[in-house]
């Protein structure tokens, strides 16, 4: 119904410019530093050493300590790689169904498109706190609540990009030959729609990533998130703000490799007129 | 547009404003049933017995006996079978009886009257402030594309980004308010007390709407009619503003309808930060005090808030885009 | 359809741009009502509190405390800091020799806030209100409560001793006949102290001023606002909006140590940081796995950590603050890994491959419930978590409401909770402590714990009447052995409470007992 759908159809520019190269390599960085860090980074991001309270860093502890004395890189590097996870995890869960139901939207048209788009328009307004908290109610304090009620919130606008797109598409010469020719729905979706839809879909992703990260903040916030102590990126912003005087390298380092992670996600887009 | 056509237009253009006008009634009323039947569940479903809370809340833990438990789970329909109770459910909220608050024993809808101005005001001046930041800054960043502003926007869009708004709201208030003297830190009555809340959450939403704009300005400066202004003999300014400032609107504009829910999450957050007692603040308490009913009624508003300015951004599409227009 | 010309689509945005900073206006407090938003703009000369506590409602049993400690309410009976007992309301009271009936003698010319007489028949009614709603005065016993002359006389079923003490409770504040409509319900809130309401904005803020203006420079006008995060609170007082803030967390009062605005004040409160265990649980029946769980607590840590004051970790259950319960005698709660361990394996649980203990195929697993409300408490609910994986006990913290509590106590779901229990509440102990231990054991007390020796001794305590201070020594002593020995309960930390003081302010001090916040003696410089 907007023309938000409608702005993401033009064609991107295929070159890869200094820019993205640069993203590529961020995202990279990130992506080892969260899976080899645990790895190599000995330290129990459990283990509370309380008279290193909010020490400050050193050679051997290059984060130093939090504030009841846990290692601080060994705490970055298992939340990073928990909240990556559980980005794209909630990401791949919003974006699939999303464009499923999108992709049949658009093919059925009809009635069947209407309930559906205003189904998920009266999804999208509903707030993303109400979904999860009503999932957390089933499972206090685990893991899929939050993948869940996060994928709820988000799939939403993978249903409304594809069936933007797709109705387009459909409507297309390209698709009405492979019609005609006997080609099945399988074969347009594969040949036909995919490839056009995909640029778009990596686009919406990149943004979800890092608001998934943002919304286990703000559950955190509102105390609905993850249990003490398993260390997450958001979750750590939250548990570190009062110290940001004492202590501001603590609160600076989840941050930091948020900005770095979104940074490296926008760079990958191609920008517009810098050719 | 004047609004005299409006009363001349052919059948076919009104069918089609009532279909849109339709559509969003009914984006309305289905809101209200999936906010309705999720707070029903979480009667039902949260730990801990409900009844029991509710008749702690309304006698005090101490005076709390079984027979009022039991009282309140007949009045509650507990022990009926959940289809019955949800239909009852349905057609209590459709009498718009959102009932009274477990924790202040006032009626919903009189707490939401108190909050909704409030969370209005906040909404609507940190909107203005983003549509004069956000936009703004993209223009003049377009008009240079890969020049120094255009880069500076992209690196303080990014980290305003990935900076949750709590964070923000802190470094603002430690800019303005500690080191500046300049505006109060938090509290409603203030003068000038709307002000950071409002900017915290208009930053946020500027970051995203100046590249939008950004990238329809180079669009347009890359068009065709633009080109084609200049060569007609407009000069550069006259020609932005004839040509430019329409084709900027429009994808803004429709990216306002997406911001919405950023808004909305924004309001929530903000308002627990800066002690703003609106719908959000009052979401937030809700949940953490495992209020039902107050949930519903805050969630229900927030809902219906948000259907009501998509279909106010709607029009406003309608409004600048001729294309658009039924 | 034609196009229509341009020029006044122009104009209606332009109309609509230069309209924009028009709400900027809008950045003002909404008209005044009874129970609206704002009222006036906030002049220099206004005291501001803040806190985190907001109000609930506006009865008693509920929000009371609030209306106490801005000197709106007041009851029957003070207390000063060293915890004697003062007259209130009340000018003067008396036993009679079997303690089973108490005479209060009631003042003649006094006046609500409202104008009206502060009539025997009034104090009458407000405290037979109190009595059947949610309050202390249950504790007591009362059987009848009647008006002679100009004397409230209240009969007990049996002597109590600490009867006095419950009448400084908020729960049993005096509030004038048109406080109340005709149901009962609290309308509005008239009463007899210092201050009166001007406003009141559920929950958020409510303004008071003089009843009677005060000479000099003393406070004439205050207001209360709540701000539920720690951090806001102590910006508000670096920039100068907020005069008094109290409840700030460790890192605030650092950063609030060489602030030009404010100063800090500091008392030990007698509030205790405790995990209460439910006795009841087949795994904590056994007094050696609860003895275990408190050796394996690095107190001073906790209080180092997290309290930045290593002074606060927690010796016995009662801090010094108590002096005549806290008994410097006893053998001290300490750190003993080696000895927790040794009194696991002793229980017959047992070391199994994933770090946590084993007995007859069950896994010691226990849930820890906390809450918000008080910064501090989720923080040291992690730490205790870590501790006991050190021995083998594995922890699942859930962090909800303060309500969740009492609420596990009476389903009796609650395995362990950690929450800071106040026994400076009713300024003699006794009665606190009888709502803890007694029989039943309490909400914030024991629970599934069959002792009958600290009832009974709290009981005969209670029947002792206030004011023999030698008397019940021994009882004392006993009881503080027994708990410490037995831990139904296990002290973790004291508290110290903090409040940022402006410096435009003089005259400051902390309530003990936070009963009140004494604005009425704070004068400006």
């Amino acid at each position: 119904m907007s023309l938000s759908s409608e702005y993401l159809l033009e064609p991107e520019a295929r070159r890869w410019t200094s820019a993205q190269i640069a993203g590529v390599l961020l995202l990279v960085l990130i992506v080892l530093f969260a899976w080899l860090g645990p790895l190599l980074i000995d330290a129990d991001p459990a283990r509370q050493q309380l008279a290193r309270f909010l020490e400050a860093p050193s050679l051997a502890h290059p984060l130093g300590y939090d504030q009841l004395g846990r290692d601080m890189l060994a705490r970055l590097v298992h939340g990073t790689r928990l909240s990556l996870s559980l980005a794209v995890v909630s990401v791949l869960s919003a974006a699939i169904p999303g464009v499923l139901i999108g992709l049949l939207a658009a093919w059925c048209g009809g009635w069947i498109e209407r309930v559906l788009a205003a189904f998920a328009d009266a999804v999208l307004a509903l707030p993303g706190l109400l979904l999860v908290l009503l999932l957390a109610a089933f499972a206090p304090g685990g893991f899929w609540p939050l993948y869940v009620g996060i994928s709820l919130a988000l799939w939403v606008e993978y249903f409304r990009v594809v069936r933007a797109a797709s109705r387009i598409l459909l409507a297309s010469p390209q698709v009405e030959a492979s019609r005609l020719l006997g080609f099945g729905p399988g074969y347009i979706v594969r040949r036909h729609l995919l490839p056009a839809l995909l640029p778009r879909l990596f686009t919406l992703m990149r943004f979800g990533l890092a608001g998934a990260v943002l919304a286990m903040s703000a559950l955190g916030f509102v105390g609905v998130g993850l249990q003490p102590p398993t260390p997450e990126l958001g979750v750590m912003m939250i548990e570190l703000l009062p110290y940001y005087r004492e202590a501001p390298w603590l609160l600076g380092a989840p941050v930091g490799v948020l900005f770095l992670t979104l940074l490296g996600l926008l760079l990958l887009s191609p920008q517009k007129g810098q050719a | 547009m004047d609004l005299t056509r409006l009363l001349t237009l052919p059948p076919a253009t009104r069918r089609q404003l009532a279909s849109a006008l339709g559509q969003r009634l009914l984006q309305a009323a289905l809101v209200a049933l999936l906010v309705g039947t999720l707070c029903f569940f979480m009667t039902r479903l949260l730990p801990g017995d409900m009844a029991y809370r509710i008749a702690a809340g309304r006698y005090g833990y101490d005076m709390v006996t079984t027979e009022a438990a039991l009282a309140v789970r007949a009045e509650l329909g507990l022990d009926q079978p959940w289809f019955m109770a949800l239909s009852e459910w349905w057609s209590r909220l459709l009498h718009l009886d959102l009932g009274v608050s477990q924790v202040t024993a006032l009626p919903v809808l009189v707490e939401i009257t108190h909050q909704l101005g409030p969370t209005l005001r906040l909404s609507f001046l940190a909107m203005v402030l983003s549509l004069l930041i956000g936009p703004t800054l993209g223009v003049l960043a377009g008009l240079h594309p890969g020049g120094w502003l255009d880069r500076a926007t992209l690196a303080v869009s990014v980290l305003l980004r990935a900076l949750p708004s709590f964070l923000l709201g802190l470094v603002l208030v430690l800019l303005f308010s500690v080191q500046l003297g300049a505006l109060p830190a938090a509290g409603h009555t203030d003068h000038g007390g709307i002000l950071l809340p409002a900017l915290t959450l208009a930053l946020g939403l500027a970051a995203v709407s100046c590249r939008v704009a950004r990238d329809a300005m180079v669009q347009v400066r890359a068009s065709e009619y633009f080109a084609f202004a200049l060569t007609k003999g407009l000069t550069p300014a006259q020609a932005l503003l004839r040509h430019g400032v329409r084709n900027v609107a429009a994808p803004v504009t429709a990216y306002l309808g997406v911001q919405l829910v950023m808004l909305v999450e924004g309001v929530v957050l903000v308002e627990t930060i800066f002690a703003w007692p609106g719908i959000g603040h009052a979401l937030v308490h809700a949940i953490f005090g495992r209020d039902v009913p107050m949930i519903q009624g805050t969630a229900l508003v927030l809902g219906l808030l948000f259907v009501l300015f998509n279909a106010l951004v709607d029009a406003a599409c309608a409004f600048i885009d001729p294309r658009r227009r039924p | 359809m034609a196009c229509p010309p341009p020029a006044p689509r122009r104009r209606a945005l332009l109309a609509l741009l230069a309209a924009s900073p028009w709400p900027l206006a809008w950045a003002h407090g909404d008209e005044a009502g009874p129970h609206s938003h704002a009222i006036t703009q906030t002049g220099s000369d206004v005291l501001t509190v803040v806190g985190p506590w907001e109000l609930t409602g506006l009865d008693p049993s509920r929000s009371g405390y609030m209306f106490a400690r801005m000197e709106v309410l007041q009851t029957l009976l003070e207390v000063d800091d060293a915890g004697q007992l003062q007259p209130g309301l009340a000018t003067g009271w008396q036993v009679s020799a079997d303690g089973l009936q108490w005479r209060f003698a009631l003042p003649r010319a006094r006046r609500y806030h409202d104008g009206s007489d502060v009539t025997p028949a009034s104090i009458l009614a407000c405290l037979q209100r109190a009595a059947v709603r949610p309050g202390v005065l249950q504790l007591a016993g009362i059987t009848g409560m009647a008006v002679q002359q100009s004397e409230l006389v209240l009969s007990l079923r049996q002597p109590f001793g600490p009867l006095p003490y419950l009448l400084t409770h908020y729960s049993t504040q005096i509030l004038a006949p048109a406080s109340f409509d005709a149901q009962g319900n609290v309308v509005a809130i008239l009463g007899t102290g210092p201050f009166r309401i001007k406003s009141i904005s559920l929950p958020q803020q409510f303004y008071v001023e003089r009843a009677e203006a005060a000479p000099g420079r003393a406070v004439q006008r205050a207001r209360y606002i709540s701000v539920s995060r720690a951090e806001t609170r102590t910006l508000l007082v670096q920039s100068g909006q907020a005069d008094l803030a109290f409840s700030l967390d460790p890192p605030s009062i650092r950063a609030l140590q060489d602030s030009p605005r404010a100063v800090l004040l500091s008392a030990m409160l007698p509030r205790t940081t405790l995990l209460k265990l439910n006795a009841g649980h087949p795994f904590l029946a056994d007094a050696r796995v609860r003895r275990a769980i408190a050796l394996c607590i690095e107190r001073e840590g906790i209080a180092r950590a997290l309290l930045r004051d290593a002074d606060l970790g927690a010796t016995q259950l009662l801090p010094p603050s108590l002096a005549r319960w806290h008994d410097t005698r006893l053998p001290p709660l300490h750190t003993d890994l080696k000895q927790a361990r040794r009194l696991l394996e002793e229980a017959g649980w047992r070391l199994g491959a994933d770090g946590t203990r084993w007995k007859e195929g069950q896994k010691l697993q226990l849930t820890l419930t906390t809450f918000v409300d008080r910064p501090e408490l989720p923080l040291i609910a992690t730490a205790l978590q870590e501790e006991m994986r050190q021995i083998g006990i594995a922890v699942r913290v859930t962090i909800g409401n303060s309500s969740d509590i009492p609420a596990g106590h009476r389903s009796g779901q609650l395995q362990m909770a950690l929450a800071a229990r106040n026994y400076g509440n009713l300024p003699d102990p006794v009665a606190s402590l009888l709502q803890d231990f007694g029989p039943q054991g309490g909400d914030w007390g024991a629970m599934g714990w069959h002792n009958q020796e600290v009832p009974a001794l709290l009981a005969k305590l209670a029947a002792t009447p206030a004011g023999e201070a030698d008397s019940g020594r021994a009882e004392r002593a006993r009881i503080v052995a027994v708990l410490q020995e037995q831990l139904p309960v296990i002290p973790v930390v004291w508290y110290r409470q903090t409040c940022a003081v402006s410096r435009r302010l003089r005259g400051a001090s902390i309530d003990p007992f936070e009963r009140s916040y004494r604005i009425a003696s704070l004068q400006w410089t």
